[in-house]
């Protein structure tokens, strides 16, 4: 077809950036408490409860610990570990202030997670020069700034940008070769598990046919692989393994749902005490829907029981809706119907979705309704400010009264 | 306890009463049907509590008496047997022996002692209505109710008796049904009760096109007779929201439209919509509405339908849900939308004692 000529990107001319916050949670709580300094970190669920690790200090990585470990393993492996529960709302702030510094050098920042972005530079190397001295300039904006390190990855194409920051952490600068042989020498020592999509259950197929490396892959028969992982598969890391993804950065990933979810430490049965906690969830989304100026239109309960199987249920607000009482109204009617009476429970959540910044208001027929609606919003709103005023203290509903409804 | 019946009208009588049981498996007994010999009679009953539904078929019984068996299993043997005479014997244990043909069971059953004593009409104070009346009086509001997780008495229908007529409302809030018929009573029987959801299904379902309805009220009760069934159910309570303050009668612009056109329109129009758009925006001109949705996720839609209307230009944006739910039940040719602006609620009509009123969004 003709059409191939041109659809194909320029992909070997661009220039992206993977940045990577190291230890990010644990690296900030390092920061403003000196005393944590040079010492095993762990941020997440304390040591002896249940859930995960969200982050771990070089100092603690040390024992193995990872993020995702559960906290109980991690406090195995490294007794003397500080477990530090973390501030959510802390680390959302530094958050906003590294993306203020991608912005500083290009509209084109597609953030992973609060700690982690591609950044197209192609376009901006006319005013702030090459792709790695752009990576120079962000890694010494953050450093000097925020006094937090990140490793960067500067390539031709997400993939490799992604693996490259991953190399040298932390505190790394890795730069991929533009060239195609250059790319292939570059990914041949590096194990086939850092091409994504080569997950466990592939590794070990690919372990079967003698491919341990990238450099296996790019060696292989093409007919052998596709026989054990099927085409897609095979054609998807084939083209991985010599470097080559046509992925183009997407700017402005919007956040498609707002949600918290809560681990027992132990299995939960106290229906009352389960409801309590989800009405603390639910409060606390409806804060953050609040705080992003945003109205969900559905709200969805997350059920795991003690066996991990797990439900979620949603169903569409009445109206768009941002008010801590109908989003307790939303996850108490949503666990009312799913709960089942003496089933324990081991984690329960509530999240909202389908935001619109504005809402075309359904008016309603009875003015004491209206006042209702606007009422539960003020409210809510006052509790923000006082939430903020608090810095972090507990305000709240009396949710023990509210279970005895 | 012993009675022969026709396996039709066994099978007839056990499904119109196995709907009714107790979620609550706290007590068994209702989970079962309380089946009564009397002279030359069966009668079923079951009960959750709340909702009494009652039924009978003629039978030959050959000694009186009372049993309560699981109306579901019964009613999975039932309905498989050959058509034909079944034959039953119940035992001091509350078993009941079954022969249908060659087959033979034994079903464990319960004293009828243990079953919850039925509701009665005496003394209580009725009204007479036709109906298939009185079902498309239920049909034409019951879409309005709130949702079942909304203020109780939003998810049902107010039945106003008020002044030799019976007024249905149904509200969520957002719009309103209303429907009204004339029917016989004395001025002292003026009552407002609200008919719970569970009880309107359940009338939708077995009020037949027509014949005598008695509704009686007596204390939390309201009770049906009809075509030889007895339904009761308790009301819901609380205090219905004051409809007579936002029903309107007239508007200054009057529109008259085809319903079924309006309908197909309103249909393609809202296929569009989202979860996160769900407002459609109508244009009235001169004899032609323009209706126009736009979503930020699927795109837009427009579409335009003939109507009878010389005022002057108005735009209103209208839930879509809310504008078809009166059209799909209505049965009239056409029907007439009344509005005064944008930001006033509207009205639908159509040829009958039926009114709409539906609040716009606001733009």
């Amino acid at each position: 077809m003709p059409g191939d000529m041109v659809d194909k990107p320029d992909c070997m001319n661009r220039s992206i950036l993977h940045v990577d916050m190291d230890a990010f949670f644990a690296s900030v709580e390092q920061r403003d408490n000196p005393e944590l300094r040079g010492k095993p970190v762990v941020v997440g669920a304390g040591s002896h409860e249940r859930g995960v690790v969200s982050a771990a200090s070089y100092e603690a990585r040390k024992f193995g610990i990872h993020s995702a470990m559960p906290s109980r393993e991690a406090y195995r492996r490294c007794p003397d570990a500080i477990f530090i529960r973390g501030n959510h709302d802390l680390y959302m702030d530094v958050s906003r202030q590294i993306f203020e510094i991608f912005d500083r050098y290009t509209p084109f920042v597609e953030g992973l997670s609060c700690d982690e972005a591609f950044l197209d530079v192609s376009s901006v190397r006319k005013l702030f020069g090459d792709g790695v001295s752009i990576a120079r300039r962000i890694r010494s904006d953050i450093k000097s700034e925020l006094s937090l390190t990140a490793s960067v990855g500067v390539a031709h194409n997400k993939f490799l940008a992604k693996v490259a920051s991953d190399l040298q952490k932390p505190d790394g600068l890795t730069v991929v070769p533009a060239d195609p042989e250059g790319v292939r020498l570059f990914l041949a020592p590096l194990p086939v598990r850092r091409i994504f999509g080569v997950g466990k259950t592939m590794a070990a197929t690919l372990g079967k046919l003698g491919v341990r490396t990238i450099a296996d892959i790019q060696k292989i028969n093409m007919d052998s692989l596709i026989r054990s992982i099927g085409e897609n598969a095979a054609l998807h890391i084939r083209e991985l393994s010599f470097g080559r993804d046509s992925r183009t950065v997407e700017p402005e990933r919007e956040e498609k749902s707002i949600s918290r979810e809560h681990t027992f430490s132990e299995d939960a049965v106290d229906e009352e005490k389960i409801l309590a906690v989800l009405l603390e969830l639910a409060s606390d989304v409806a804060h953050r829907v609040r705080k992003q100026e945003k109205f969900a239109c559905t709200g969805r309960l997350k059920l795991r029981w003690e066996d991990f199987t797990s439900i979620t249920r949603q169903r569409p607000f009445e109206e768009p809706s941002c008010d801590d009482m109908t989003f307790r109204e939303m996850a108490r009617m949503l666990y009312e119907k799913e709960g089942r009476a003496g089933r324990p429970v081991r984690l329960i959540g509530f999240g909202v979705m389908d935001f619109i910044s504005e809402r075309t208001s359904q008016m309603v027929l009875f003015e004491n309704e209206i006042r209702e609606r606007e009422k539960r919003e003020s409210i809510s709103r006052v509790l923000d400010d006082l939430r903020d005023k608090l810095d972090g203290g507990k305000i709240g509903f009396g949710s023990s009264h509210e279970v005895e409804k | 306890m012993k009675f022969k019946v026709s396996k039709s009208k066994f099978f007839e009588s056990l499904s119109t009463v196995q709907n009714i049981v107790g979620a609550k498996t706290t007590i068994p007994v209702l989970s079962n049907v309380l089946i009564s010999a009397e002279d030359g009679l069966l009668v079923f009953t079951t009960t959750d509590l709340d909702v009494t539904m009652r039924c009978s078929c003629e039978a030959e019984i050959s000694m009186t008496g009372k049993i309560t068996l699981p109306v579901k299993k019964l009613t999975s043997i039932v309905r498989e047997l050959d058509d034909g005479i079944v034959s039953v014997e119940v035992d001091e244990d509350n078993c009941a022996h079954m022969r249908c043909g060659s087959y033979r069971s034994k079903i464990i059953g319960m004293s009828a002692d243990s079953f919850p004593p039925t509701p009665t009409t005496e003394g209580a104070t009725t009204y007479e209505i036709d109906q298939g009346k009185f079902r498309d009086m239920l049909r034409n509001t019951y879409y309005a109710t709130a949702a079942e997780d909304a203020r109780a008495v939003l998810t049902g229908i107010l039945m106003s008796f008020e002044d030799g007529k019976l007024i249905c409302v149904a509200t969520d809030g957002r719009r309103l049904a209303l429907y009204e018929s004339e029917i016989d009573f004395p001025v002292e029987n003026n009552r407002d009760v609200v008919l719970p959801p569970r009880a309107v299904t359940e009338l939708l379902r077995s009020l037949k096109d027509n014949g005598d309805l008695v509704i009686s009220i007596k204390d939390k009760q309201l009770l049906f007779e009809y075509s030889g069934l007895f339904f009761s159910c308790k009301l819901i309570a609380g205090t219905y929201p004051n409809y007579k303050q936002v029903v309107i009668n007239d508007c200054e612009k009057v529109i008259t439209i085809n319903r079924e056109e309006l309908l197909a329109v309103l249909r393609r129009i809202s296929a569009s919509t989202t979860t996160t758009t769900n407002a459609m925006r109508l244009n009235f001109e001169a004899n032609i509405l323009t209706i126009t949705v736009n979503s930020p996720e699927v795109g837009e839609a427009v579409d335009t339908v003939a109507v009878k209307y010389d005022g002057e230009p108005l735009t209103v944006i209208f839930n879509p849900e809310f504008m078809m739910d009166p059209l799909k039940h209505l049965t009239s040719d056409d029907i007439q939308i009344e509005l005064n602006n944008a930001s006033s609620p509207g009205l639908i009509k159509s040829d009958i004692p039926f009114l709409y009123v539906i609040m716009p969004l606001r733009m």
